[in-house]
């Protein structure tokens, strides 16, 4: 029980361990996992270390719902930083699922209503997991009582789901939030795997949500883009690994997602096949995951003062912007020993609206070096090295980056730099030169390896992977997001998200051109705009000026990041700008969104529904409807003719 | 788990629901006193949202695009499909974003020109303090530029479900289908079985859209 523990929990061991052995009691699954993960956890750890803390729920579920406080709090209470060892979110483990899944909802035993699973008899799983949303308690630091929360099979932040290409798997979500719940968040879910090839009955649209409960069956094919053109499982080149799965209910995506509900999945194939060892075409990237391959969920919470033996977060139904804690795999500011050696970290934004500026300090206050390797998943073309910027991740962008900690000399400290400052409250000397402590949001302990502990890999290759073909765009078409209209509102292309509306259709096995159109003066919004589905490619940015009256002044084109080289699903919208990218839709089709991934706008309705379908019939009746429909709503029609490259 | 549940796949404790629980809002929700249409004295919280589902709009009488637009559709919808539950578990509020122009008749000529002196609709006036702490509290965006401005939040539309702690926003120019809609998320929560028969009654619309489009057509 010991080994599951972190450092600073076992001090308070005694005081839990009878919440434990009842949480142990209740299900027996649990302890069968628990057993096989501290198996697995024995064989990389040494006695002082814990790799995988928390596999199992700290607390027994609580019985009463969060105190709210009021008034909103200036800050949260003072923590020390640097006390609580990072958690690595456990595997989740594969089991059966009864009943067992179906193509067709099985609306009988329980399950949402949906679409059939396309392609099941194609792509029939293999692999089943369950994840349980429901209330649990959750310890933020050492000292701060346990927290209300929303969990994944009681764990925050959810349990990582290890999946391989060319394995589909199902992944059960079952809705057991309560009935009575508090504000902010809504017992209602719908499970969006960000950004999965995957068919839209399983992609968690906005307005499928279901109740406590029920429950529903993501399928996930877990292939490639391009099945209908290469067979097999598709495009290798269109791989991508690091996903997060999270709700992404209409309206209560920022609440549900502040509570607590999203979880990393990881797939892995050949060339990032999970592991050091020289498989043929192994990129032999630091791959064990929570040993090398660390996972780094970024959040910020405000907390309430300590009350009715809880250290509640403030709720969220006014204002999340509020936040004044960095929190890293739900704890503050933790430390983590990492050996001489390179390491490959894993870091997910999931919100809800703080975008981070992350970078990497020596104890000598400078700057370190970070190659970045992969970008919202997507492994680069050639590997770059941050060490003069921070890296900008905004809401939901992820970047694997890869640090050799062999530079530093052992006993010394590493930071992970947030340029927004957080609230500590205890008087800390600054960890290094020009470094203040509220500025630090993760510190990394550097010790030699230990002769059990897995040999460095070999140097970075200079170039990851092969680029799909450049994109030919069969037309375009322009998504502008703006803050205007009758009533002011967030819009997108004039308009505010309406579940039961779609905005534009596409024909399955095309490709687009889009703009992204921020037209607004500078100091406004950026919006970090999220396209379901499929992986986009950035062609150009460009800044507009104007002028008082809204004349144009000049346009600029901005040189694009080495980020923004690759394929993305995340883009960053600065006021002013414009982003052209080029984007494929190829093998499922159905309901997918387009939106600001700021959690915020997005509840606000900067949301759209495009479709995607597969006969040309119903392309052109669709865009008809869509079109009248704009006219009778007093907009510009969008498919109008005489409009270059148009399909109908 | 019971065996019967962990065939049929359905979860503990969830029966044991719908039984509207003591409300969380009324620390969030302003109790300032307002002034009604009929020149009645009421306090917002205590007489208007306690343990009920409330729609909250700001409007105010001179305006002249979106706020008679608004009470126009709502009138709209009012007629058309929510008489049988307006004033009695569903109630319609709208305030005054300008009391100071805004006084008891000036909103009921407003309420009479729109034909919205209807049952379970209250217009409200009040000093402009408790109208701003209102309205900052439903409709905060948390930026200063479009918090002070009170036309930002002309013809904005939140839906309370007091004894349940529900609170929804809605757009009032979407179509009836999904203003009833957000309408209906907002509704106290049915108990397992009868969600479960809507879920079922779901599937069928979705099959049938399936049968007919190829597609699935709808939410």
């Amino acid at each position: 029980m010991d080994e599951l523990k972190t450092g600073s929990e076992r001090d308070d061991a005694n005081t839990h361990e009878a919440d434990e052995a009842q949480a142990l009691k209740v299900d027996r699954r649990t302890v069968v996992k628990g057993a096989i993960i501290t198996g697995a956890a024995a064989v990389i750890t040494s006695k002082k270390t814990t790799v995988f803390a928390q596999s199992y729920p700290e607390f027994p579920p609580p019985a009463a719902g969060p105190a709210i406080c009021e008034p909103r709090p200036t800050n949260s209470p003072p923590t020390t930083p640097f006390v609580d060892d990072l958690p690595i979110p456990a595997p989740a483990f594969p089991q059966l699922l009864f009943p067992f899944p179906t193509k067709n909802a099985n609306t009988f035993a329980g399950e949402a209503a949906r679409a059939p699973h396309q392609r099941w008899e194609q792509f029939l799983p293999q692999v089943f997991y369950e994840s349980v949303a429901a209330p649990s308690l959750h310890r933020f630091h050492r000292d701060f009582s346990p927290t209300y929360v929303w969990a994944f099979n009681g764990r925050y932040p959810g349990q990582t789901i290890l999946g391989h290409y060319g394995v589909p798997s199902i992944v059960r979500f079952r809705n057991n939030l309560p009935i009575d719940h508090p504000v902010p968040g809504i017992n209602e879910i719908t499970m969006h795997l960000h950004n999965g090839h995957t068919p839209s009955e399983s992609d968690g649209f906005a307005g499928d949500f279901f109740g406590t409960g029920l429950w529903k069956d993501n399928h996930y094919p877990n292939v490639y883009a391009g099945v209908d053109q290469f067979g097999g499982i598709g495009d290798p080149r269109e791989a991508m690994h690091t996903f997060w799965y999270h709700d992404h209910r209409a309206e209560f995506t920022a609440p549900n997602n502040y509570m607590g509900l999203n979880g990393q999945f990881i797939l892995y194939d050949q060339k990032d096949p999970g592991h050091e060892l020289p498989t043929p075409g192994s990129l032999r990237l630091p791959g064990y995951y929570g040993v090398t391959d660390i996972p780094l969920h970024l959040h910020a919470i405000l907390f309430c003062p300590t009350a009715n033996g809880r250290t509640e977060a403030y709720h969220t139904g006014a204002t999340p912007g509020q936040v004044d804690k960095w929190i890293i795999n739900g704890k503050i500011q933790p430390k983590l020993t990492v050996r001489r050696r390179k390491y490959r970290f894993r870091i997910v934004n999931t919100g809800t609206v703080k975008e981070w500026n992350v970078s990497l300090i020596g104890s000598d206050g400078s700057q370190k070096p970070i190659t970045v390797v992969a970008v919202d998943g997507n492994l680069v073309q050639t590997p770059f090295v941050v060490n003069d910027r921070p890296l900008k991740i905004p809401v939901s962008s992820r970047y694997d980056f890869i640090v050799d900690f062999s530079q530093f000399a052992a006993g010394t400290s590493v930071y992970l730099k947030e340029a927004a400052a957080q609230f500590v409250g205890v008087a800390t000397p600054d960890p290094a030169p020009g470094l203040a402590i509220e500025n630090v949001a993760m510190r990394f302990d550097v010790v030699n390896r230990e002769p059990w502990f897995p040999a460095d890999t070999p140097a970075i290759p200079n170039q990851l992977i092969q680029m799909p073909p450049a994109i030919v765009p069969d037309e375009t078409f322009q998504w502008a997001f703006t803050r205007d209209g009758d009533p002011v509102r967030f819009r997108i292309n004039g308009q505010v998200f309406d579940h039961n509306r779609v905005d534009h259709v596409v024909l399955k096995g095309s490709s687009e051109e889009w703009v992204l159109a921020n037209d607004v003066i500078a100091g406004n919004w950026t919006h970090p705009v999220h396209i379901h589905f499929e992986e986009g490619r950035i062609v150009s940015r460009s800044r507009t000026t104007r002028d008082a009256n809204g004349v144009v002044v000049s346009v600029d084109n901005v040189p694009l990041l080495p980020e923004e080289l690759g394929r993305r699903d995340v883009y960053n919208l600065p006021p002013q700008e414009r982003l052209v990218i080029r984007m494929r839709f190829r093998d499922f089709v159905g309901r997918y969104l387009i939106h600001c991934h700021n959690m915020n706008h997005e509840d606000d309705f900067m949301m759209v529904r495009w479709d995607i379908v597969d006969s040309v019939e119903e392309l052109t009746t669709k865009r008809r409807e869509i079109d009248q429909r704009r006219i009778m709503a007093g907009l510009p029609p969008q498919y109008g003719e005489g409009k270059k490259g148009r399909l109908v | 788990m019971k065996r019967r549940e962990l065939f049929t796949g359905s979860a503990k404790s969830s029966d044991a629901c719908c039984k509207p629980g003591v409300s969380r809002m009324a620390s969030l929700i302003p109790n300032a006193l307002f002034r009604t249409h009929e020149d009645k004295e009421v306090r917002f919280y205590d007489d208007l949202v306690k343990g009920r589902q409330v729609m909250v709009m700001m409007m105010y009488a001179s305006c002249e695009t979106f706020c008679p637009a608004a009470t126009m559709r709502m009138v709209e919808i009012h007629k058309q499909t929510l008489a049988s539950r307006m004033g009695k578990d569903l109630f319609m509020v709208n305030v005054s974003l300008k009391p100071e122009e805004d006084d008891p008749a000036t909103l009921k000529a407003y309420a009479e020109m729109h034909g919205a002196l209807l049952p379970g609709w209250t217009f409200l006036t009040g000093s402009r303090y408790d109208v701003d702490t209102l309205r900052y509290r439903f409709f905060s965006h948390d930026h200063i530029g479009i918090d002070m401005d009170v036309d930002q939040h002309a013809g904005l539309m939140k839906i309370v479900n007091d004894p349940v702690g529900r609170w929804f926003h809605a757009d009032v120019f979407a179509s009836t289908r999904t203003l009833l809609q957000h309408i209906q998320w907002s509704d106290t929560p049915k108990s397992l079985a009868e969600r479960l028969n809507d879920n079922r009654k779901l599937q069928e619309q979705i099959d049938k859209e399936i049968e007919i489009y190829g597609y699935r057509k709808i939410a």
